[in-house]
């Protein structure tokens, strides 16, 4: 009766036209899911690359914790470690990852509209954390003196602070990490993943009420727009934000 | 309309058409041989009771989550009164109410989304132990069997979401 309403298609395997919701070929019994069963195989394969890969991190960022002093080549060591670790991951799957790297539609209106977003909401948190700071530790955190004594240290502070996380962190957690886990899990648990480990690997656990929104957004970002770039450029405002504050503070140009 | 009612699957008890081969909701040999009918519903249940065990797998996992959160917070509670006089008590405070507060949330989060729960529970557990051992490297063998046995548990939890997924998908089950 309603067979002029049903949808059909060939089976992949012996090209008979079978009706769209059958789960399996009526002649020769092969699963029209067979892809996504092929899909679901290579799960093992990428979970275990995630698993390397926030291994890595986190011997990284706790190499770097272990270090009391506070230079400037001690930072810049470990920014161009977190780089060349980020390259690399990337560029292990190249292939897959490449198109994030392109920026379709790219809209100046976008553009500035997140840019404005960011600073408000930079400079909302960094006025919260600076009181917050004082409340708990009674004191004023602060890398602003890393970098003082050093003639062009705003510079390489602007650049080790804002520019390196910005683009390597992005790189890294938006880019690998995120591609990664959309081939394990679906799309939301993925923005979920990504702005947790992104949140742990910060170390502070004080700042999880903006540290995991800011992941959200920036993942939730990613996903919709498909690039890189409009996360690489909040988060770079984020933290230049952020060093701005610290030399208006601390010191002058 | 009579006879439709005649025609349904062995396995999966769906309506089939008298000239199909193979039943189109599970895939099952309707005019195989009874050896290859034997042996689909024998697979189809080794599937099914694997998908129970994997199911117990992430339970362990939750389960080692709240143990988690448990001691977690009964050493916190108990350490309030081994407190010096220079320590920091707000901020050791906010410390534990923070971890214990994330391990129970994920642990109750890991009845709706077990994949994004089970990773972060098990990446925020090994990177607590490691800054434990920074802090104090006696704490290493400390416990040493339940640590490793927790971190085993929430390994297996994880594998064995993916797992169901896969059995699930192979089944064609939602």
């Amino acid at each position: 009766m309603d067979s002029q309403e049903t949808i059909y298609r060939l089976c992949p395997n012996c090209q008979n036209n079978i009706p769209e919701q059958n789960n399996f070929c009526s002649i020769c019994g092969h699963a029209q899911n067979h892809e996504e069963v092929k899909f679901h195989g290579k799960k093992r394969q990428n979970l275990n690359q995630v698993a390397l890969f926030f291994a890595i991190e986190i011997i990284i960022c706790i190499s770097a914790g272990l270090i009391s002093e506070h230079t400037i080549l001690i930072a810049l060591f470990f920014d161009l470690i977190m780089a060349l670790t980020a390259i690399l991951f990337f560029a292990y799957s190249w292939q897959e990852n490449k198109f994030l790297l392109k920026w379709p539609n790219f809209s100046i209106k976008k553009v500035s509209a997140l840019i404005a977003l960011t600073l408000i909401a930079s400079f909302g948190v960094q006025f919260l954390v600076g009181h917050l700071n004082q409340l708990v530790f009674n004191k004023d955190y602060t890398f602003y003196y890393t970098y003082a004594f050093h003639d062009y240290g705003n510079y390489i502070m602007i650049i080790s602070v804002a520019l390196f996380p910005a683009l390597f962190e992005e790189l890294a957690y938006r880019g690998f990490l995120m591609q990664r886990l959309l081939n394990i899990v679906d799309e939301k648990e993925a923005i979920y993943i990504t702005s947790i480990l992104f949140f742990f690997i910060h170390f502070s656990m004080i700042s999880f009420f903006w540290m995991l929104p800011f992941g959200l957004v920036l993942a939730y970002v990613r996903i919709k727009t498909n690039t890189l770039w409009y996360g690489i450029v909040m988060h770079f405002f984020f933290n230049l934000c952020a060093c701005l504050i610290e030399i208006y503070n601390y010191g002058s140009f | 309309m009579e006879n439709q009612n005649i025609n349904l699957c062995a396995c999966c008890a769906h309506h089939y058409e008298s000239i199909d081969i193979f039943c189109n909701t599970c895939g099952y040999p309707l005019q195989g041989t009874k050896q290859q009918q034997d042996a689909f519903i024998a697979n189809r249940t080794v599937k099914e009771i694997d998908l129970v065990d994997l199911k117990k797998k992430i339970e362990s996992a939750r389960n080692s989550l709240y143990i988690i959160t448990a001691f977690l917070g009964i050493s916190g509670l108990f350490g309030l009164f081994f407190i010096k006089e220079g320590d920091d008590l707000f901020y050791y405070l906010i410390s534990y109410v923070i971890l214990v507060g994330a391990f129970l949330a994920f642990a109750v989060w890991s009845k709706t989304k077990p994949a994004s729960a089970l990773i972060s529970g098990l990446s925020l557990y090994v990177i607590v132990q490691l800054l434990n051992i920074i802090a104090d490297p006696a704490t290493l063998f400390s416990g040493i069997i339940i640590k490793v046995l927790i971190i085993a548990y929430l390994i297996k939890g994880i594998i064995a979401v993916l797992e169901v997924d896969k059995i699930k998908k192979e089944l064609n089950i939602k």
